[in-house]
């Protein structure tokens, strides 16, 4: 590689072994070990779980790579000011208007937070930037088709997840206007995806956002594999029996799975044992609440924020999706 | 993690996409009806990975020039010339050499009788209260196992009586050292998997649980009707040995 050109002695720091000889090193060694790790994995349930951790992620995985490219496109070619111009000047309606224009930003929770971060930056009040952090993963066309192709048989589950989603959003953007203080939120940081070229920008952030989420899919797809072969369904039978039970469980289930808001319909479509409104719990608080995420929003926004602010949303968005569900489902 | 290791894992992953897609193996995982979005989100992810290589390329080759011409490496190409941390790719991508490894050394096999004997059979209620229609002509006729048990429990087999059909299905154990022909069904992946069971009556031998049987035969009464977890019978005419169809699921 040209990596020979360089001098070892110097400071180089970006040619350091760690890195892609590290990779090679990994893969040489699969390969080498192949009959080793066939006989290793030959167990059905192994060989079962890998084939689910696979299956869930190469399902995902054209949906994310839409996702990238569309956040990407906008990162590139629309401009924050747009949004701010676009805007309501009064704090109480932009939150709504910001929450809905969550529709227009197709991505998963993974590129709404940073594209947050930069509304604020450039003067959005945070309460409205917060709505359609919320929003925006959960309510773009691309997780509302993907979420409608996921239960074939109840397509309404898309609809009430669109205006259960919204909702929270918007209650969260009201609660920060009263309740919230400006000391606990740190200002974020300009984003550094910016390149020389629109054509730059549009590659970085399509490139850092599926390699930052397709890494959390990856732990997603392990999760759910892992709960699908090692948990036995009467266990999950026993919880989704009980309505209020099996509403926290999945909503609990969402938290931990920190699966992107573009494939969990998928992943919900598969937990047929449970109601559907358990099952819209489970779409409502994932893409708002999930472990990648509120690691993402404590890097972004600082720990004082998130830690009140993961919390609430939990609490509003289960509250939100069991009323929702009551009445559409 | 390095920018460049960020780029091999896109080419990586790209590629092990590509591969499943061209060579079939992505059916053990997910329906047909995603191929080409497979294949143009692989295309796709090998070209970013390439366009990343040529950028850490052209940066590594900037900073030596500057070294050469003696000039701060930091000061040229501003953006990045820097340290590599400036942008270094996410350290979550180190994960995605997971599914990598599992596609590109050893792909998982497709589901089988663990799965399917994990779960209860499920034959789900026609969506519509419809007619059914009859079988197509042909003796024997083929048949899914879906259809025919979608017949037998929810249409108390009134469209199966005097037929013989053809189906193909996999063994799985059944209670008292019995077995099922048996299939598995997805709605979007193979983490949602359906299975339909079918209880030969009079079946000449019993083969290994996983072996894929081309099973001729009459429909019997029994199993029971009008519920979602029952298992319809079949008198076996014939049964043979087939290799694994290259869509395993229906």
């Amino acid at each position: 590689m040209t990596g020979t050109s360089t001098t070892p002695t110097s400071h180089e720091t970006r040619w350091r072994p760690g890195g892609v000889e590290v990779l090679v090193a990994v893969l040489l060694l699969l390969l080498l070990g192949q009959q080793w790790l066939t006989g290793l994995f030959s167990s059905p349930a192994w060989q079962a779980g890998a084939t689910v951790f696979v299956a869930i992620v190469v399902q995902a995985l054209p949906f994310l790579v839409l996702g990238v490219v569309l956040s990407g496109l906008i990162a590139a070619y629309v401009p924050p000011s747009f949004f701010a111009r676009a805007l309501p000047s009064r704090p109480v309606f932009a939150v709504p208007v910001a929450g809905l224009a969550g529709v227009a930003i197709p991505g998963c929770e993974c590129a709404s937070v940073p594209v947050a971060g930069g509304l604020i930056a450039r003067g959005v009040t945070p309460a409205a930037a917060l709505a359609f952090l919320l929003s925006s993963p959960a309510i773009n066309p691309v997780v509302i088709v993907s979420t409608y192709v996921a239960f074939p048989n109840n397509h309404v589950m898309a609809l009430a997840r669109f205006v259960a989603s919204l909702v929270t959003a918007v209650i969260m953007g009201w609660l920060w206007l009263r309740f919230g203080r400006g000391e606990w939120m740190r200002m974020p940081r300009r984003d550094h995806l910016v390149g020389s070229s629109s054509f730059e920008t549009f590659r970085r952030t399509a490139t850092h956002d599926f390699l930052h989420a397709g890494g959390f899919l990856v732990i997603g797809g392990l999760t759910s594999a892992f709960l699908n072969v090692v948990v036995p369904q009467s266990w999950l039978q026993a919880v989704a029996d009980r309505p209020v039970v099996s509403v926290l469980a999945l909503a609990g289930l969402a938290v931990l799975l920190s699966i992107c808001s573009e494939a969990d319909a998928f992943v919900a479509a598969s937990l047929g044992q449970f109601s559907l409104t358990a099952r819209l719990a489970f779409l409502v608080v994932g893409p708002m609440v999930d472990i990648k995420l509120v690691a993402l929003q404590t890097g972004t926004f600082g720990r004082a924020f998130s830690s009140r602010f993961a919390p609430t949303t939990f609490v509003v968005a289960v509250a939100v999706a069991s009323l929702v569900g009551w009445w559409l489902l | 993690m390095n920018r460049d290791v960020g780029a091999v894992i896109l080419v990586l992953v790209g590629s092990s996409v590509l591969r499943i897609a061209g060579d079939g193996t992505y059916l053990r995982y997910v329906k047909e009806s995603l191929h080409p979005w497979l294949m143009a989100s692989g295309v796709l992810l090998v070209v970013l990975g390439l366009l990343a290589l040529v950028d850490v390329w052209r940066s590594v080759r900037a900073e030596s020039r500057a070294r050469r011409t003696g000039a701060d490496p930091g000061d040229d190409q501003g953006h990045d010339a820097g340290h590599g941390h400036a942008h270094a790719a996410p350290r979550a991508a180190w994960l995605l050499v997971l599914p990598v490894a599992a596609l590109l050394v050893v792909p998982p096999p497709a589901l089988g009788a663990f799965t399917a004997e994990r779960q209860a059979a499920t034959t789900v209620a026609p969506a519509f209260d419809a007619a059914v229609p009859p079988l197509p002509a042909g003796d024997p006729v083929t048949v899914t196992l879906g259809d025919f048990a979608s017949r037998a429990v929810w249409d108390d087999g009134r469209t199966l009586v005097g037929r013989t059909v053809q189906m193909t299905g996999f063994v799985s154990n059944g209670p008292d050292g019995g077995w099922y022909l048996t299939r598995l069904a997805l709605t979007c992946c193979a983490a949602d998997a359906t299975v339909t069971k079918i209880l030969p009556v009079d079946a000449p031998s019993r083969a290994p649980v996983n072996t894929w049987l081309l099973v001729v035969g009459q429909w019997v009464p029994g199993g029971g009707t009008q519920s979602e977890t029952a298992i319809p019978h079949l008198r076996i005419v014939s049964m043979d040995v087939v290799p694994a169809p290259s869509n395993p699921y229906e």
